[in-house]
Order: structure tokens, then sequence, then C-alpha cells
């Protein structure tokens, strides 16, 4: 009896062509090994804007490192990026690190936001697999005596200790010296940690100013009124705020609605006052604003090319959060061309002989303490000059003069 | 305590206190006719808004300009909800009223999610940074207006009820159903309107707030609350109640922003509630239990 369509031997012979060809996958595909490295950012939810930017800035390193030959020791390996998104939310943060653990990462970077990294340290810890920080401030994340977590970034100690350091020094050069400052901070972990440690410094090194009132709010604020109402009955000269990006934006407009005189606002480091979409959509309000922050190092004469190219192929000014993720990737390049592996226990090693020297970030040589922090991850005080965010301390990395004190904001035209 | 800090904090949270009332208002309105407690009044607030920001971000219309079509879309929505979903239930027990208003709720939320995205958004008036100043203290200009325009129609509305005769004939439905349905009152057409102005009223009190105030679909949940604790210190179906207990409610917010760390500035307002549920759980003005 003839039968239409597949006879039995037809299927038999069919089904050992098709297993032969699926057990050897390099005959179909070609052989480019692949290296899958995490990468976990808040590209949606309160910190979107800034989640993307770490994001895009650590795309760009893996086509940059994939267009200069990949991973020469592993064979040429491609470095593949696998998203995350933590939608701004730690439990989030944790299930995506969980999940691209469990599709072949063997490294994990991340994640911008201190709570959010925190719950990723214990996830590489508990899976054992290396994990670094690109960006997060909070001192305890590394403190916790973890083996598998490294954060190329300055802690929050760094950060309080380098804004007292500029503002005195700012101070002393212009001849202005403000008395009375208020700090402003946002209430999540990285807000308290940063504010604690600004007061820290604050008591340890003495400056010429006193810091009259402390005031927190929470991050999902929709209005800050009375907490500038409260800021201003306290008759500052200096503001010190610590922001995220939607606040920071606000905070200003009521600076300038209650006519807050002061001599500038100067951010102890924070997000909020150099991103674009601050100079956008505040104008000339944005103009003059400070912030010390880890920046990238304008006298590198590599930083000009990878801003430019990352303008170009983003339509975004390239700052710190873009800058930071970027060289994230880089690291991890390097710690894999020595390790020759993508075992932990060899990444782990080569990330802890981490010797980095040209790198286009402000600060000393990439290298990781016993803590898994790089010691010498440093920042820059920034400000926004004519639109963009401009080096102006310390002296061996700026490209512009401060201005300080400041014109008020509400006589800028 | 800085006497300017005070009266700054008063004044503010006065022109705030506005805009809940008049949000309120529509819920109390609600309640009174028809006995119906509605889980989805901050919602229809947070639609009210979207509604109001598109025109202003397409059409370029003003939100206090737009404020007619934003508040007649609303009422028809409310009418809507009323007419084919409210009305099965008015005679049910109470939890399926609060399953089936708490499910209208989230399809809103849900609705707005999907269709704009979860990003705040804000109007940027012409008008957003303007202030007005009273010797030392600083009044936002578009809170001013939102204070204004809120008052403006909550009076509005009242003289409605008393003056006109759908108005006479919803408080006579309130009061008496039995009695309207025997006078020949078509009580489920009283009933769709009353619905429908209430949630005008929660619209236009969210589209007042726009240039201010930023919002997203997330936002509907807590202005349900604080919708919840003016109505119960006013008293359940008492507008003059959810007049006031909105002021009240907004410069006690403030003060609690100012006296205290401004992250607890809810606790006064729900502690309000507290004491009004222990001491006068008929609230300021409530009549009936």
């Amino acid at each position: 009896m003839r039968t239409a369509g597949i006879t039995r031997r037809g299927f038999l012979r069919g089904a050992a062509g098709a297993s032969g060809a699926a057990a050897f996958p390099a005959v179909l595909r070609g052989q480019v090994p692949e290296v899958k490295v995490g990468a976990v950012h808040p590209v949606s939810g309160l910190l979107a804007r800034v989640g993307q930017a770490c994001r895009s800035g650590a795309q760009m390193a893996a086509d940059e490192v994939n267009a200069a030959g990949g991973i020469r020791s592993l064979g040429g390996a491609r470095l593949s990026l696998l998203t995350g998104d933590s939608e701004t939310k730690a439990e989030v943060a944790q299930v995506e690190a969980e999940r691209l653990i469990r599709e072949g990462a063997v490294i994990l970077t991340g994640a911008f936001d201190s709570g959010h990294t925190m719950a990723m340290a214990k996830v590489a810890e508990e899976r054992r697999i290396p994990f670094l920080i690109d960006i997060a401030a909070a001192d305890q994340i590394t403190r916790q005596g973890y083996r598998h977590v490294f954060r190329n970034f300055p802690t929050s100690g760094v950060f309080g200790v380098k804004a007292i350091q500029f503002m005195t020094d700012l101070f002393a050069e212009t001849g202005v010296t403000p008395r009375r400052a208020v700090l402003m901070h946002v209430s999540d972990l990285f807000g308290q940690t940063q504010a604690r440690s600004l007061l820290t410094a604050h008591q340890a090194l003495k400056p010429p100013f006193a810091i009259v009132e402390t005031l927190a709010y929470p991050v999902t604020t929709q209005d800050l009124s009375t907490e500038v109402a409260k800021a201003k009955a306290a008759k500052p000269d200096l503001l010190l705020p610590i922001t995220r990006p939607r606040d920071a934006v606000l905070l200003v407009q009521e600076l300038f609605k209650q006519r807050v005189e002061v001599h500038a606002i100067i951010g102890p480091g924070s997000p909020g006052l150099y991103e674009p979409e601050f100079v956008q959509q505040l104008g000339k309000l944005s103009e003059f604003t400070m912030d010390n922050v880890p920046w990238h190092n304008p006298r590198n004469p590599k930083t000009g090319a990878v801003t430019a190219a990352f303008e170009k192929r983003y339509g975004k000014t390239f700052d710190t959060n873009s800058g930071y993720a970027y060289e994230a990737i880089l690291i991890v390049a390097d710690a894999l061309e020595r390790a020759r592996s993508t075992k932990p226990e060899a990444l782990l090693e080569a990330l802890r002989g981490t010797n980095i020297t040209d790198h286009i970030m402000v600060g000393g040589p990439v290298r990781f303490n016993e803590q898994g922090d790089n010691a010498n991850a440093s920042t820059a005080l920034v400000q926004i000059l004519g639109g963009r965010a401009r080096v102006v301390k310390p002296a061996a990395f700026a490209e512009a003069r401060a201005t300080f004190p400041v014109p008020r904001l509400w006589e800028r035209g | 305590m800085d006497p300017v800090l005070l009266a700054q904090a008063t004044l503010n949270g006065l022109m705030l206190g506005g805009v809940y009332s008049l949000m309120a208002v529509g819920l109390s309105l609600i309640f009174g006719v028809m006995r119906i407690i509605n889980f989805a009044h901050g919602e229809l607030m947070i639609w009210g808004m979207y509604l109001a920001y598109w025109l202003f971000t397409l059409g370029g219309l003003d939100p206090l300009l737009s404020l007619p079509l934003t508040t007649a879309a609303i009422f028809g929505l409310g009418y809507a909800i009323q007419r084919f979903l409210v009305n099965r239930i008015l005679e049910v027990p109470e939890e399926m009223q609060v399953l089936l208003l708490l499910g209208v709720a989230l399809i809103l939320t849900n609705g707005a999610l999907i269709l704009f995205g979860p990003d705040s958004r804000r109007a940027p008036t012409a008008y957003a940074l303007s202030t007005v100043w009273l010797g030392p203290v600083v009044l936002d200009v578009p809170r001013l207006l939102a204070f204004a325009l809120a008052m403006a129609l909550t009076g509005g509305l009242y003289l409605f009820l008393r003056g006109t005769d759908l108005g006479r004939t919803l408080r006579a439905a309130a009061d008496n159903r039995v009695g309207a349905l025997l006078t020949g009152t078509d009580v489920e057409r009283v009933y769709a309107v009353a619905f429908g102005i209430g949630a005008a009223c929660a619209a236009a009190a969210g589209a007042l707030t726009i240039s201010f105030l930023p919002f997203a679909p997330s936002g509907g949940l807590p202005l349900t609350l604080t919708s919840f604790i003016v109505v119960i210190l006013g008293g359940m179906g008492s507008l003059p109640g959810a007049a006031l207990g909105g002021l009240i409610v907004g410069v006690t917010e403030s003060f609690g922003a100012v006296l205290l760390v401004p992250s607890f500035k809810q606790v006064v307002p729900f502690a309000i509630v507290i004491g009004i549920l222990l001491l006068r759980p008929r609230g300021l003005f409530g009549g009936r239990g």
C-alpha cells in the first residue's frame, strides 16, 4: 500500500540527519565562542533615564571589545551582554541577577542603586559568581565579608571627604566663605549613607561652614515645597542636596519659587544634578549647579573619542553613569583576558590582580583591595557651565574654572 | 517656630486642601445618594489628570481651560460605570460592592499603565513657576488658581443641589429611595447622574493639579485614601463636611510636614481618622449611621 507523505524509512533517515546536525552545532553555526556577561540596571521605573544611560555605556563597551577582536586568550570570544531590568526595585534586581546566572552569565555587573546592588551581592555570593559593581556608593555592600563582590566606584566615605575638601578649597580660592549650609537628602539607602558620610567628614575635617539643618524626604515625593520652606527658614547661604533625578528638578524649581538666597548649590555627591535631562528641564536654572561626583577625565586624550562616539550613537551626553558602566565592562574584559578561563575561581583571581593605569575616569589606577573596593576611585567637582557639566576640581583634571558665588536663580533673565 | 514658616505651611495646606475638598465632595455625594463607597475614586481622578494632560500636550489647551471637556468626559465614564455595573449590585451585600469597585479601580489603573506607561507626568504650563508674594510668604500661582477653582466648583455644586430640579431630585433620592420611587422618579437615572457628578468632581480636582503635582497610574490609591480620610472626618454623606474636612486635612498634613519630619506628613491625617473613629464616628457633620 502506498501511503502519501513520509514513509517510515524516510522518517528514520531524516531523524538521523537532524540529530547528527544537532549534536555538532559547530558545523551548523560556525565556531564563535561567546562569554556571557550580565548587566542589571534600572531601565524602567523611577531611575529609568539613569539606568538606560548605564545600559548604553555597557553595551558600547561590549561592542568596542568585540570590534577589537574579543577576548584573545579565549580564542577571540565575543562578549555577549545579557541585560536585566531591575525596574528600580531591589526584589526585581535580585530576581534578574538569578535569571542571568541561570542563562549562563559568568560574571555580573550593576546595579546603580545601592539597595539593588546589596540584593544582587547576596545572590552573587551565594551562587559563587563574581560581581563587579559598576556604580553604588553605600559602604556596607563591601563590608559583609563577601569574596565575590568587587566595586569600581568610590564609597560614600570617599564622597564625604572629597566634598568637604573641594568646598574648602573653592571657598579659600575665591575668598567667599558661606557660614550656614543646609543638607537636604533623599531617604533611601544611598541618600542616608551619603548624608551620614558627609556629616562624618564635616566633623572630622572641620571646614569653615556649619551644617545648620538636615532635611530628609522620600524618594517618591511629589512636592518639596514644605521641605524647601523649612530649609529657607534656617537662613542658609549654601545648599547641599543629595538627590535622585526627579526630585532634583522639583528642588531647584522650589528654590527658585521661594527665592532661597544661597551662594551656590553644591551636591555632596548624587545623581540628578548633572544629567542632560536636568539641564533640559530646568534651562537657565540648571546653570552653575555643582556636584561632587566621579567623572570621566577630560584631560585623557581617549576620553574625547569615547564621549563623541557615545553621543553620536545614543544622542545623549556621556556622563558618570554611562562612564562607569562602560568602564566596568572593560575591566571585565581585562580580567577575562588574564584569567584565560570563564571559571569563577580563575575570574576572581584575575580580578584581584587588576591593575589598569590607562582608563578614562578621574582617579588613580584600577586596583581592588581586600574588601573588593577600588581605593583609587575618586570624585571630581563638576559644574554646569554652558549647559554641560565640566570638571572644575581637582586642578589635575580640571577643564574650566569654577564660577562661585553663582548668580541668583531668579535673576538669570 | 518661625512664624513665616507657619504662615507658609498654613497657606500651602489650605490651597491643597481646597483640591482635597472638591475630590471628597464627589465621594460623599455618591455615598449620600446611593450608599456606595466608591473605591475607584482616586483612579477616576487620575484618568481626569491624564485627559487634561493630553489635551494640554497634544492640543495646547491649558488644563484650567479644558476643565469643561475633562469633567464632561469623566462624568460620562462615571455615568456608564453606574448604569451598567454598579446598578446591578445596589441591593447586594457590601462586600460585593467593594469587590466590584475595586475591580473597576484595577482596570482603570492598569489601563492607564498600558496606554500611558509608568512614567510620572506633569504639565509645564507657562505659569507653572509663577509666584505671588504676600510680604515674606510666597503663594504658588498654580496652587492658588487650583484652590480658587476648586472652591468655586464646590460652591457651584452646592447651588446646583439646592436650586435646580435635578439637584432636588438627587437629594430626594438620597433621603428616601422608596419615597422617590413612589413619586415616579427614575431612580436609576438619578443614581447614574449622581455617580457621574461624583466622578466629575474627582476628575476636576485632578485636572486642576497637573501643572504642579506629578502623577502616574500608580497614584490612584493614595488619592482614594485621602478622599476617605476627608469624608470620614467630615461625615459620610455630608457635603459641607467634605468641604471643610478637605481644608482641615490639607492644613494638618502641611503642619505635620513642618513640625515633624516631612516624610511623616501622612501620619497626621491618619491619626486624625483614628481619633475621629474613636471619639465621634459619624464625623463632624455626619448625620445618619
